[in-house]
C-alpha cells in the first residue's frame, strides 16, 4: 500500500568528537506515515533528524529525500527543533517567528512581504494562536511556544515534517491540538516524523515507529513491531506495555 | 563650535553607529566577550600591517588586522571544540597571547614611530582631526572620518541585505541550517564586520572604547524593547547620544574623550537598568510586590468562599484568621473592593458574583495551567502574566 519512499537513510554513522552516536543506520520511511522515533536518552534520536536535515555532518553514509540529496529537496522538508534549542527572550513576536518559516522559499536577501504575512497568519489561526500574534515570545506559555513552532513548520507547506519532541512540556490540550494537526497532515499524504518520549501514546498517535538506540533496533508499522520484545531490546530493561486496540 | 569639534563628534557618532549594529547581534548571540577578544588580538595585525604599509590608515592594514580578528574567532572555536576548556576560558587564552605578540612587536620595532600601546588601547579622538585626507592636494576632511564612514556604509548595506538571515541564524541555528542559510557563513560574516569595524574605529577611539560602543548600547536597548528592529535603532541612538554627550563631558572636565564617552555609556545603562518600564529593576520589584498582594487577595477570596459563617467573615477577624498583619489586610481589602469582588456590610465581608467568578477562574488556572481562559485577566493582574 505504501510504495513511495519519502526518506531513505543508508549506512549513516555520526560521531561527536570521534565517539559514534549513531552506528550504521539504514532506514526507509514510506510516504504518508506518521512515525515516532523512540529510544532512551542519548540514543541519537535528535542526531538522526539533524543529520537527515544536513545540520550535522555524518562521518559516513548518505541520506536521500524522494531519491535526491537533501540540498536539492530542501523545499519539501519542514523542521521543528526542540523548544529548548532557542532563546525565547529573543526580541521578536509570535507572528515574526512564524514568518521565519517562509524564509526558505524566499532564499537569500529577498524579504518577506504581505503574501508571507498572510500565510503566517493563516498558520497561526490553524494552531489557535491568532490572538497572540503580537505577543513577545517569552510571554507565551510552553504549550503556546510549541504551537508557534508548529505553525512555523506549517507555513513551509512541506511534504515531510521533522519534529523534535513537540510534546515536551506542553499541557494536555496542546498535546491533543498538536496531534490532531499531525493526523490532518498525514491525511493529506504528508510524511511526519516525530521524536517521541511517551511510549504509552505511541499506538494511539502513530502508525509507524522506529526503535533507536545508537543502532537501529526496528522500524515498521506500529501494529506489527511495537511490542515488548523490541522495547526491551531498545531500552535494555524488561518492558511491559499493554497495547490497547 | 570649531570645525575640529564638529569633526570629532562626527567621527565619534559614526563609530558609535558602526559599532552598535554588529554589537546588537553579538549581544543577542551571547558573544559580547568575543568583541573584547577581537579588539585586543587585532594588535599584531595592525603592527604587521603597519610594517608593510608604513601607513596606519591603509586599507591593507585594516584587512590584515581584520584577518587577525577572524583568526582569533577560529582559534577560540577550535580550542572550545576539543571539549577540554569552556568558551570563556578559550577566549581568555587566545586574545592575551595574540595581543602580547603585538606588544612585543611594537617594543622591538616600532618604538620611534607613531604607534604605541597607549594609543592602541585608549585611542585619541582629539588628534583625529589633525590627520587629513588630501585628494589631489585638496583637504577633504579627517582620514578617520572617511575610513569609518566607508565601513559604516558597508555595514548598513550588509544589514539591509541580510537582516532576515542574521535574524533567523541568531534566533534558531537549527532552522537556519535546515532552510539553507548556513549559520557558519553568517557567523563569519558577522565576525568579519565586527573585526573590520573594530580596526576602523580603533585608531580613533582605542580598543577599550570599541568594546564599550559595541556592547553597552545594545545591552541598554535590549532592556527597552521586544522588537529586533527597534533594538537596533535604540542601540544606535544610545551610541550616538553617548558619543556626543561624552565629548562635551570631556570638554568640560578637560579629560580623555574616549574615557568620557565610556562613562556616559555606563551611566546610560545604569539609568535604563533601573528605570526600564518592564525589565528594569524597579519595575521588577514593583511587579513582585503586586504579585504578592494578588496571591493574598486570592487567598482571601478563597477563604470567603469556603466560609459562610458571619464571624469568619468579619473584618476584624480576618487578621487573626488568615494570619496577616493589619497593613496587608487593608491593602487586600482595598484591592478587592476596588475590583468589586467583595461588598462590606456592617463590617461583614461577602463575595460578589464577580469575586466568585474570579476565584473559580483563578483556581482553575492554577490547577490546569491553561492560559486561554484567563487572557482577559492578564491586563489587570500581574499574577497571570507568567
Amino acid at each position: 500500500m505504501k510504495n513511495n519512499i519519502a526518506v531513505k537513510v543508508d549506512d549513516l554513522t555520526v560521531a561527536y568528537n570521534y565517539k559514534p552516536v549513531l552506528w550504521d543506520i539504514d532506514l526507509e520511511i514510506p510516504e504518508g506515515v506518521l512515525m515516532a522515533i523512540v529510544g532512551p536518552n542519548g540514543a541519537g534520536k535528535s542526531t538522526l533528524i539533524k543529520s537527515i536535515l544536513g545540520i550535522l555532518n555524518p562521518i559516513a553514509g548518505s541520506v536521500s529525500i524522494y531519491g535526491k540529496s537533501y540540498e536539492k529537496q530542501r523545499a519539501l522538508v519542514a523542521y521543528v527543533p526542540q523548544k529548548g534549542s532557542v532563546d525565547w527572550d529573543f526580541p521578536t513576536t509570535a507572528l515574526d517567528v512564524v514568518m521565519m518559516g517562509t524564509y526558505g522559499s524566499l532564499g537569500w536577501i529577498k524579504r518577506p512581504g504581505q503574501k508571507e504575512k498572510k500565510i503566517a497568519l493563516e498558520a497561526l489561526e490553524k494552531v489557535g494562536m491568532l490572538p497572540f500574534k503580537n505577543r513577545q515570545i517569552s510571554q507565551l506559555s510552553g504549550g503556546q511556544q510549541q504551537r508557534i513552532f508548529l505553525a512555523r513548520a506549517l507555513v513551509q507547506d512541506a511534504s515531510i515534517y521533522f519534529m523534535d519532541e513537540p510534546f515536551q512540556g506542553v499541557d494536555a490540550t496542546t498535546e491533543i491540538a498538536i496531534i490532531n494537526i499531525l493526523k490532518e497532515l498525514r491525511k493529506a499524504n504528508k510524511t511526519v516524523i516525530v521524536v517521541h518520549h511517551d511510549l504509552q501514546t505511541v499506538p494511539e498517535y502513530f502508525d509507524w515507529v522506529t526503535f533507536l538506540n545508537v543502532k537501529k533496533i526496528a522500524t515498521g508499522p506500529v501494529k506489527d513491531i511495537f511490542n515488548d520484545d523490541n522495547l526491551t531490546k531498545t531500552y535494555g530493561i524488561n518492558y511491559k506495555v499493554s497495547i490497547q486496540e | 563650535m570649531s570645525n575640529a569639534q564638529i569633526e570629532i563628534q562626527l567621527i565619534a557618532s559614526l563609530v558609535a553607529i558602526a559599532c552598535a549594529i554588529p554589537g546588537t547581534f553579538l549581544v543577542l548571540r551571547k558573544m559580547a566577550m568575543i568583541s573584547d577578544a577581537i579588539s585586543h588580538s587585532i594588535l599584531p595585525g595592525i603592527v604587521i600591517g603597519f610594517f608593510i604599509t608604513q601607513d596606519l590608515n591603509s586599507p591593507l592594514l585594516i584587512l590584515l588586522a581584520a584577518l587577525t580578528g577572524i583568526i582569533t574567532v577560529i582559534l577560540v572555536e577550535y580550542i572550545q571544540k576539543t571539549g577540554l576548556v569552556k568558551e570563556d576560558t578559550a577566549i581568555g587564552l587566545v586574545f592575551p597571547a595574540l595581543f602580547s605578540i603585538g606588544v612585543i612587536l611594537i617594543a622591538k620595532n616600532a618604538n620611534d614611530v607613531h604607534l604605541d600601546v597607549d594609543a592602541v588601547l585608549l585611542g585619541e579622538l582629539a588628534f583625529a582631526p589633525f590627520d587629513r585626507l588630501l585628494i589631489a592636494g585638496v583637504d577633504v576632511g579627517p582620514k578617520s572620518l572617511w575610513i569609518i564612514g566607508c565601513i559604516l556604509l558597508i555595514t548598513i548595506g550588509l544589514l539591509f541585505a541580510f537582516f532576515k538571515e542574521l535574524k533567523i541564524s541568531t534566533f534558531d541555528v537549527g532552522l537556519s541550517a535546515s532552510l539553507g542559510f548556513s549559520p557558519t557563513i553568517i557567523h563569519y560574516g558577522l565576525m568579519t564586520v565586527s573585526s573590520v569595524t573594530t580596526v576602523g574605529a580603533f585608531d580613533a577611539v582605542g580598543a577599550i572604547l570599541v568594546v564599550a560602543l559595541m556592547i553597552a548600547p545594545a545591552a541598554t536597548a535590549y532592556l527597552l524593547t521586544t522588537n529586533l528592529k527597534r533594538m537596533l535603532v535604540y542601540a544606535i541612538c544610545f551610541g550616538v547620544f553617548s558619543a556626543m554627550s561624552g565629548y562635551w563631558l570631556a570638554h568640560w572636565l578637560d579629560a580623555s574623550i574616549a574615557g568620557s564617552i565610556t562613562t556616559m555609556l555606563g551611566l546610560l545603562f545604569l539609568v535604563i537598568y533601573l528605570f526600564a518600564p518592564n525589565k528594569g529593576v524597579i519595575a521588577v520589584l514593583y511587579r513582585e510586590k503586586q504579585q504578592r498582594t494578588e496571591v493574598s487577595l486570592l487567598t482571601f477570596l478563597l477563604h470567603l468562599r469556603n466560609h459562610s459563617e458571619e464571624e469568619e467573615r468579619h473584618v476584624n477577624h480576618l487578621n487573626e484568621h488568615i494570619n496577616w498583619q493589619k497593613v496587608r489586610s487593608k491593602t487586600v481589602l482595598e484591592l478587592a473592593l476596588k475590583n468589586n469582588m467583595i461588598v462590606i456590610d456592617n463590617d461583614v465581608v461577602s463575595l460578589t458574583e464577580k469575586g466568585n467568578d474570579f476565584t473559580s477562574q483563578a483556581i482553575d488556572y492554577i490547577i490546569t495551567n491553561e492560559d486561554s481562559k484567563i487572557e482577559h485577566m492578564k491586563d489587570d493582574f500581574f499574577l497571570f502574566r507568567g
